[in-house]
């Protein structure tokens, strides 16, 4: 049963949300707004894999998204364990103070 | 039809939420509609066939992982910051290197590619395609050994984050 | 997809939605009379005959107080919060089964809105979302006493989701399905509560904090936090997310009865009555609860989810996979 969307439209959608979540990446101040538009980078390769894994009708592609995943979520509790320890130390969540090691 | 039709307001509702996690003020109204991406992204997948992978995305994503960032957000108060954006050049840099990963991403999907290569038709699909019991059976026998190495991963995310958190130690 | 399915689908979504929506001043008028007479004393009476009519009454009253909108709160998600649990709450009763298929104008009509081949997946999905309508309400108000009491709740509800789910999965592995019209159909011989006790106490425990009940109601009763994360929602939010409650004990009640207690086989009663006496039973089982036991303090309430139930549940998973393996 043929998909009526083409394939390449979800290959065209997770290339959007994955520049959008390279914007948050780089113009952002706040590291949770960071943080999340690294989940956004994430999710587009999660699309950009199952549209693969559909067209080629293999469940490889689900596998790895599985692993991406788990991965995400073992990166999100690190990550906020982490801001939470610089947010105690500094009273601040914005990347532009954390700048100790700087020149 | 419905599905072309499916598809174009599951796309629009991820690509205007996806917009407004990058461009909002307030964290805690960025983390929900990161929560809407998810929930719209969930939906395409299951256009694609995926059902386990959209039922894991609502559990895990959107349902574990989302709530953890609103816990942080509400716990720590964190406000929005001002400026919103990072002033200067570095601004202008960050969205021209964006247009250049997206210029490059559309071109590697669009461009016809020459002969005998290229995305080949969509493949008919088994009629269990994305259902647990397919992707148990190829996650416990050829993916077996990432999988426990992923446990493994998990318990030292597990423990990371307790010692992380920590005030003092002992 | 013809008429007549669409016309089924409308129908059998128009008679679930007046099934909870009837059912829940049912549920608050039991609970009050139920309590009543194990405190020793008699409930409603006056309002209709037995005290029937009071939650009506209630429902009305409610419906007309005014609704105060805190001045510092969030209106957006002032506004989604009880939504968003009454979404959840309403779209998690879509798989659940009620009976068997009947046939009407020529038609076998299955009687539940739909059936997905992941279907308790679906469900943990949807309880999952649910935490959202608590954690937001609690943040939304503005104010000491929510945001403490929505956060607690919500890690609860998180944390003993996982003791749910694993709990689950030997009724999963028995059946070989996902889907609750499967598992209802494979209890026809023998009910799942006899080779999956400890599971079955394992998950109503843990729907009991899911749904945020005594003895796990720290987050939200009087004595503690005000009244938790609904402190600051008036009239019809406070309504909506009072039915968001307990539509969410009848969608655990019927996943209860669905993969436990034999979905709707029974002797002689045709399958939707044996299903709703079933899920009476069961609510009445809450609300003795309710009466019975004092309240968990948090830091216990969270040991036990973490400390005995996750690995009893791992246990059981454990023990049923070998039995299954070693029985071939």
């Amino acid at each position: 049963m043929a998909p009526t969307v083409p394939l390449v439209w979800y290959q065209v959608l997770a290339a959007i949300l994955f520049t959008i979540g390279v914007v948050g990446v780089l113009v952002r101040r706040s590291a949770l707004i960071i943080f999340m538009s690294i989940e956004l980078m994430l999710n587009a390769v999660n699309l950009s894999f199952v549209a693969f894994s559909r067209q080629h009708a293999s469940m490889d592609g689900h596998i790895i998204v599985f692993f991406v995943m788990a991965v995400a979520a073992a990166e999100v509790a690190i990550g906020l364990a982490i801001i939470v320890a610089i947010f105690r130390n500094k009273e601040t969540a914005s990347v532009d103070d954390v700048h100790l090691l700087k020149g | 039809m419905f599905e072309s039709l499916l598809f174009a307001m599951l796309a629009g509702i991820a690509i205007g939420c996806a917009l407004g996690v990058v461009f909002h003020r307030n964290p805690v109204h960025c983390a929900l509609l990161l929560v809407g991406v998810l929930l719209s992204v969930a939906g395409i997948f299951i256009l694609l066939h995926a059902q386990f992978v959209a039922a894991l995305q609502v559990i895990v994503y959107a349902g574990a992982i989302m709530v953890l960032f609103l816990f942080v957000v509400m716990l720590l108060n964190i406000k929005g910051e001002t400026p919103l954006l990072t002033p200067g050049a570095a601004k202008a840099f960050g969205f021209l290197f964006a247009l250049i990963v997206f210029v490059e991403l559309i071109w590697t999907a669009v461009e016809p590619a020459p002969e005998g290569q290229g995305m080949p038709q969509a493949l008919p699909l088994p009629s269990d395609f994305g259902s647990p019991a397919a992707l148990g059976r190829v996650l416990y026998t050829v993916w077996l050994y990432p999988f426990e190495i992923t446990s493994i991963l998990l318990l030292v995310a597990v423990i990371g984050a307790v010692v992380l958190a920590k005030r003092k130690f002992f | 997809m013809d008429l007549a399915t669409l016309i089924e689908a409308v129908v059998k979504v128009h008679v679930v939605l007046g099934f909870v929506l009837l059912g829940v001043p049912l549920i608050v008028w039991m609970e009050r009379k139920v309590l009543g007479h194990m405190q020793d004393r008699i409930g409603p009476q006056r309002v209709g005959p037995y005290g029937l009519l009071q939650t009506i009454a209630d429902g009305i009253k409610l419906f007309m107080k005014e609704d105060i909108l805190p001045t510092q709160a969030d209106k957006v998600v002032y506004f989604l919060a009880p939504g968003i649990s009454v979404v959840t709450a309403l779209a998690a009763m879509t798989v659940i089964p009620f009976g068997d298929s009947i046939s009407l104008f020529g038609r076998e009509i299955p009687l539940r809105i739909t059936d997905v081949n992941i279907a308790l997946l679906f469900l943990l999905g949807a309880t999952s979302m649910g935490v959202y309508g608590i954690v937001l309400g609690g943040w939304a108000s503005n104010s000491k006493y929510p945001l403490l009491g929505g956060l607690r709740s919500s890690a609860q509800m998180i944390s003993y989701e996982l003791a749910q789910g694993i709990s689950l999965i030997g009724v999963i592995m028995i059946t070989g399905s996902l889907s609750l019209n499967e598992i209802g159909r494979a209890q026809e011989k023998l009910w799942f509560i006899v080779p999956q006790f400890f599971a079955f106490v394992i998950y109503v425990v843990c729907s009991v904090a899911e749904t945020n009940r005594a003895p796990f109601d720290l987050a939200e009763a009087e004595t503690e936090l005000v009244a938790g994360f609904h402190t600051e929602f008036s009239s019809m939010k406070f309504a909506l997310y009072f039915l968001a409650e307990y539509a969410n004990m009848m969608v655990v009640s019927g996943v209860a009865i669905t993969c436990f207690l034999g979905a709707w086989h029974g002797p002689i009663l045709p399958g939707p009555l044996w299903f709703f006496i079933k899920l009476t039973c069961f609510l009445f089982f809450y609300i003795w609860l309710r009466a019975t036991f004092p309240r968990l303090r948090y830091d216990q309430l969270m040991a036990f989810g973490w400390k005995v139930l996750l690995p009893a549940s791992l246990v059981n998973l454990a023990a049923t996979a070998v039995f299954l393996t070693v029985k071939g």
